[in-house]
């Protein structure tokens, strides 16, 4: 058994590692990152997941409900920090595991994987109290600058593949023109929702360049790759990022140029894409948060039409139900923390990608979204079809097997 | 002074002069900039909100009272919630209906069934409906003699009352409630207080019954208010720091609710900062169900603990990790008593994003007091956020300018409550997030001996292998500051930070103790640093 294997096992059971290991995990994480554009390019099949913020027993729990790396492919976006009492023993699991199986699991950055960020909101202080020193905290952010700030999923289904469930259950088939499927963590269907049985073929005007679009270069998001030319049953390609837009980023290219290897700034377009919401508003407003702008659904349905997008996964926001999907289904928030803080009562989410594999003809266009027109924008600007959609939801993980800490060291201000 | 009222050593709350009219102001917020913190604490305001806050401490403690029928023995009062010893004065009992009030509210408001993120927007209904009614409540409940105080302006007392009053239940664009909200209650009872409210009709009342009715009759009730609001709309803890800040919601019932449980005092004793009264329970029963719900009815302290046992899931270590180590302090409630008020005014009153809301008029005002003695100016300002325009506006690395038209603020106003989200630690919003970086000098912290001054002793640093960063060698990198750390003993390539406008700053680190290499914070390594205890004028300071 190898070093890191052993690093793995050990983090799996939440315990620490030592300070001079964490040292060399960081280093060859970044030797990794470093390697990775700021927009990663992942392939279907992948399990997208939202913020974690040191919930370890619910990171173990979402595991056993997605399956375990490095049999089920993940893409996490952000927020692994911070809040929670396992900081350390969520983020170094996920790095240990991101070293060990570097085209399993994706990480990209949260708002929280960030100095000023993390010494405000737990994380600095954690290290501390169990490592005695900002040594760790200190390896770790380095390694929050190397982290990608997006993910571009590509070769999804628009189709759902039929589940693995248990044999003695018994499900009944998967319907082809099932868009979304939500699952509970005995992995039962609990819902399904019907594409539109309503067959339209794409328009002229949605693969080739609409006028006023940048022109299309780059591998996808831009509209060259994905689905061109409408042969598969795709479902498009996904951009992930843990916020949101920008007013500064129009294309994915644009992310594609940033510089992304510093602390988060306060402003500019790496900060809007860590901290942005979206919210039911005409264009663009302040945030409230003090960081990043609120964007609205027209702003969402243009970018992903101007980048041949078919959705946007993104973190950043509690949701009680887990995921939440917004403006016609053109965004989507997925949040992974379940009773996040041990009292909000929410459920987790983790949403489920399936690979496109299928040699069929051009699909049906609408999503099935009951309140939807087919005129809903300009038919230039019609939203592409969403991939399916299975999100499996789950709770807090049970309690039991966390004893009670051996000492109790005594705060600062009671010496 | 008047502290006619109190223990003859112990200062409390001036009363304005008969002899002069003041001139009242409608509060206005001061702190806008992290260097306004400094400003603070030196100010009359501070100084009034400490000397109230330790004056009601120190009359929860337990106290030594002649025992008539047997022969002059001495026992011990204490200060149970359901204690029938306080007398109530109609004021106090007048101002515990007013709360009152505001609780039957909430029963015409109930929570939005609709679908929602996290806060209850109904929370906003709520509060604009006793934003309408401050007026005739403050009117109906506070004596006539308080509200209409002489004045010399065309502003009444009521317009200061008013504004902290109405500061004291959350907020309602945020759907959010935390420290600062209380502190602003704090300073409602005190200006009452500074008019004579509590003081007038029992000036014959024995020593501290005045202040603890104010904690019994008021202080107490508010807080079940404001549990109740939290329950209600759900209103989301202010600037959480998860399981890693004190409580989510309250610190005041912390400080008060150890007094209850500290040692008795005599008049003329100082107020206790070890042991206990010989029938408090062990702190480590913050942890046990059965002994918090016990305790909860009689102690502020673990009402504190039982709401929180009552609203979080999962092992109380886990999801409490500073109380519980709080609770295993072996020194007595008097010591925590002491550590909640040097953590009060380190976490509270000296965070930039609690009191930047404090407004100041005449009653607590922003003017500098004359006998304060500036804090460490570099510690305080080196570390507090500074608003835009200073330089910082180092991203913006692509060459798109910004293409669509900038945020207008009309949609700014439209914004809902962010729910349980972040907020970024330099924005000026969100009270109770306390900023990582300020030492905070208490002005009774007496500098242990035996520390290191942490801009001398590289060398006793480094013979502490593996101690936390203190001061500028730190490599810690304060919020707001941005800039490459100093890479100690690290052969990693150098991170790229923003460039300009920034600053490394010291964070709130601990440093070791050549003694007994125990943790200390940093804000009294920062007072070591100074080579000796900060001079004060604060009356409650130990003589060094």
């Amino acid at each position: 058994m190898s070093d890191l294997d052993k690093a793995i096992s050990e983090l799996r059971a939440c315990k620490i590692i030592p300070e001079p290991q964490v040292r060399e995990i960081c280093h060859k994480a970044r030797e990794l990152l470093i390697e990775e554009a700021n927009v990663v390019q992942v392939d279907a099949p992948v399990t997208i997941c939202g913020d974690i913020h040191g919930q370890f027993h619910d990171l173990m729990e979402l595991f056993r409900v997605g399956g375990d790396v490095p049999d089920t492919n993940y893409l996490f976006m952000g927020d692994f920090v911070d809040r929670g009492f396992y900081s350390l023993e969520s983020f170094l699991l996920l790095l240990c595991l991101k070293v060990r199986y570097p085209d399993r699991i994706t990480l990209i950055r949260g708002n929280h994987e960030s100095r000023q960020i993390t010494t405000v909101y737990g994380f600095y202080d954690e290290c501390l109290r169990k490592y005695g020193s900002a040594n760790v905290w200190r390896y770790c952010c380095e390694v929050f600058d190397y982290l990608a700030l997006g993910a571009l999923v590509l070769g999804t289904s628009s189709t759902l593949e039929p589940s693995f469930t248990d044999q003695s259950q018994a499900i009944e088939p998967v319907d082809d023109d099932v868009e979304i499927e939500i699952m509970n963590s005995r992995n039962e269907v609990t819902a399904r929702f019907p594409r539109s049985r309503r067959r339209l073929f794409e328009s002229d005007g949605l693969n080739s360049s609409p006028p006023g679009t940048p022109s299309k270069t780059g591998p996808s998001g831009t509209g060259a790759t994905s689905d061109s030319g409408g042969s598969h049953h795709s479902g498009g390609a996904v951009l992930c990022v843990h916020g949101g837009l920008s007013p500064l980023i129009d294309s994915v290219d644009k992310i594609r140029l940033l510089d992304r290897k510093q602390e988060v700034p306060h402003e500019g377009a790496m900060c809007d894409l860590l901290w942005s919401d979206p919210d039911e508003i005409d264009t663009w407003g302040l945030s409230p948060r003090g960081a990043g702008f609120l964007f609205g659904p027209e702003i969402v349905k243009r970018f992903n039409h101007l980048n041949d997008l078919s959705l946007i996964a993104r973190a950043h926001q509690l949701v009680m139900e887990g995921f939440k999907e917004m403006f016609d289904s053109s965004i989507v928030t997925v949040w992974s923390a379940p009773n996040y803080c041990y009292r909000c009562g929410n459920v987790a989410a983790i949403l489920e990608l399936g690979e496109d594999t299928s040699n069929g003809g051009v699909i049906s266009r609408s999503n099935g979204d009951a309140g939807r027109s087919v005129q809903a924008f300009t038919p230039n600007l019609a939203p592409r079809s969403g991939p399916g959609r299975r999100y499996r939801v789950f709770e807090a993980a049970p309690q039991d097997p966390r004893g009670m800490p051996a000492k109790k060291p005594v705060a600062d201000y009671f010496l | 002074m008047s502290g006619t009222q109190s223990a003859s050593n112990i200062p409390s709350l001036e009363l304005l002069s008969k002899n002069q009219t003041p001139t009242f102001v409608t509060p206005l917020k001061r702190i806008n900039e992290g260097h306004d913190v400094s400003a603070f604490l030196t100010s009359k305001a501070y100084s009034d909100i400490m000397t109230f806050l330790l004056q009601l401490n120190r009359a929860m403690f337990p106290i030594y009272v002649q025992n008539v029928s047997t022969s002059g023995q001495k026992r011990v009062q204490v200060w149970d919630l359901d204690c029938q010893a306080v007398e109530f004065s109609e004021t106090v009992q007048s101002i515990r209906n007013l709360l009152e009030e505001l609780d039957h509210i909430i029963d015409d408001v109930p929570p939005d069934p609709g679908p929602r993120r996290f806060g209850n927007a109904s929370f906003k209904k709520w509060y604009q409906k006793i934003e309408e009614r401050t007026s005739d409540l403050l009117k109906s409940h506070l004596p006539e003699s308080t509200l209409q105080y002489p004045h010399d302006s065309e502003i009444t007392a009521e317009s200061e009352l008013s504004s902290y009053l109405l500061g004291s239940f959350g907020s309602s664009q945020r759907l959010d409630y935390g420290s600062g909200h209380e502190l602003s209650f704090l300073a409602f009872l005190g200006c009452i207080w500074k008019l004579g409210g509590f003081t007038a009709s029992s000036a014959d009342t024995p020593s501290g019954n005045n202040e603890r009715a104010i904690v019994l009759a008021l202080i107490v009730p508010y807080l079940s208010l404001i549990r109740r609001l939290i329950l209600t709309y759900t209103l989301e803890p202010a600037g959480s720091h998860g399981v890693w800040g004190l409580d989510d919601h309250s610190f005041i019932p912390y400080i008060l609710g150890s007094a209850q449980y500290g040692p008795a005092i005599s008049p003329r004793d100082q107020t206790p900062t070890e042991g206990s009264r010989p029938d408090a329970p062990d702190p480590a029963d913050v942890a046990k169900t059965a002994a918090v719900e016990r305790q909860r009815q009689q102690n502020m302290y673990f009402g504190a603990i039982g709401f929180i046992h009552d609203v979080k899931k999962g092992p109380f270590w886990e999801h409490s990790p500073m109380l519980y180590d709080i609770s295993g302090i072996r020194t007595g409630w008097g010591k925590i008593n002491k550590g909640m008020i040097k953590m009060y005014n380190a976490e509270v009153l000296s965070k930039f994003p609690v009191v930047q809301h404090f407004r100041f008029g005449s009653l607590f005002s922003f003017d500098k007091d004359p006998h304060a003695t500036p804090p460490p100016a570099s510690v305080h300002a080196a570390n507090q956020p500074v608003r835009d325009g200073s330089g910082s506006s180092s991203a913006e690395k692509i060459a798109a300018p910004r293409a669509p038209p900038p945020p207008s603020a009309s949609q700014a106003a439209s914004i809902p409550g962010s729910g349980a989200a972040t907020a970024a630690p330099w924005a000026s919003r969100g009270p109770a997030i306390p900023t990582p970086a300020i030492g905070t000098i208490a002005p009774w912290a007496t500098a242990p001996t035996g520390m290191i001054d942490p801009s001398q002793s590289t060398e006793t640093r480094s013979a502490h292998k593996g101690s936390a960063p203190s001061g500028a060698e730190s490599g810690t990198v304060a919020p707001l500051s941005s800039r490459q750390p100093t890479i100690t003993g690290a052969a990693v390539p150098p991170t790229r930070y923003p460039p300009s406008g920034s600053r490394l700053a010291p964070v709130s680190g601990r440093i070791r103790t050549e003694a007994n290499g125990e943790d200390l914070p940093a804000a009294v390594a920062a007072a070591t640093a100074q080579s000796m205890p900060p001079p004060t004028r604060a009356p409650w300071a130990k003589p060094s």
